[in-house]
């Protein structure tokens, strides 16, 4: 529960930061958010701010499948296997979206 | 005697959502936009990723994006009013469940199990968080439906 916890406070701040840079705050249409220039830019701009968000919100959410999964199938042996499965999927998507944040910087 | 008859019948009754409480209405909706979310995290990891191999290849993933139609927009409206409740209800389960903040005093259980979380304050808090998120997911909605020349 920590772990959900703490990070869906900080999901709260850097999820809203990064919905305000597609939003019409920004004085522009949202077509133009989407542009190959001001897509990269904020990700170079703000590399830390998306690095914290890609971690908190790929922990939040794939723990919040384990949560799910365990609650409705409530697993008394596999559960080791749901953990595995969980952290090799947060393992695999950090991985992907450290990957771009590196390479576009 | 109606409602003790509701609350006989057991597991039936407890899965149909026209028993549902207004407490667990939110516990629903915030399980589903969570897997909804969980849905476009994945989605959206893979579609940042073309941002990595350059200007062409980014365009080349928004004209596949575009040539949805009008299901693009939708689809991410259903997945910014989804964002919106899922971070607004967090907070409120945050100061509940965290804090302790919003809840009754604790009761001995006196059937037929009057939840006292329910008390004012929760029910002030989810009414509010529900009118906030629907004004925001129609603002949401005009922003992304102008592109589509809809408004």
């Amino acid at each position: 529960m920590v772990v959900t916890y703490i990070s869906a406070m900080l999901l709260v701040f850097v999820l809203t930061f990064h919905l305000l840079l597609q939003s019409p705050l920004t004085g522009k249409a949202f077509e133009d958010t989407l542009s190959f220039g001001y897509a990269t830019g904020n990700l170079v701009y703000y590399k830390l701010v998306f690095g914290l968000l890609l971690l908190t919100a790929v922990v939040h959410g794939l723990n919040g499948i384990r949560v799910l999964a365990i609650e409705w199938f409530h697993p008394m042996r596999g559960r080791w296997v749901l953990n595995l499965v969980i952290v090799a999927l947060m393992a695999f998507f950090l991985a992907i979206g450290s990957f771009t944040l590196l390479v576009v910087s | 005697m109606k409602q003790t008859r509701r609350y006989k019948s057991g597991l039936i009754a407890s899965l149909n959502p026209l028993n549902f409480n207004v407490e667990r209405w939110s516990y629903a909706i915030h399980r589903a936009t969570g897997v909804i979310l969980v849905g476009y995290l994945m989605a959206h990891i893979f579609e940042t990723f073309q941002l990595g191999a350059g200007p062409a290849a980014w365009a080349n993933t928004m004209s596949a994006l575009h040539s949805l139609g009008p299901l693009e927009m939708v689809g991410l409206w259903i997945v910014a009013g989804s964002a919106l409740y899922h971070g607004a209800n967090g907070i409120r389960l945050i100061l509940n469940e965290m804090f302790g903040k919003l809840m009754g005093k604790p009761i001995l259980p006196v059937y037929p199990y009057s939840p006292t979380s329910l008390g004012r304050n929760q029910r002030v808090a989810v009414w509010t968080i529900t009118a906030l998120v629907l004004a925001l997911w129609v603002w949401a909605g005009f922003y992304l439906m102008a592109g589509l020349g809809v408004v």
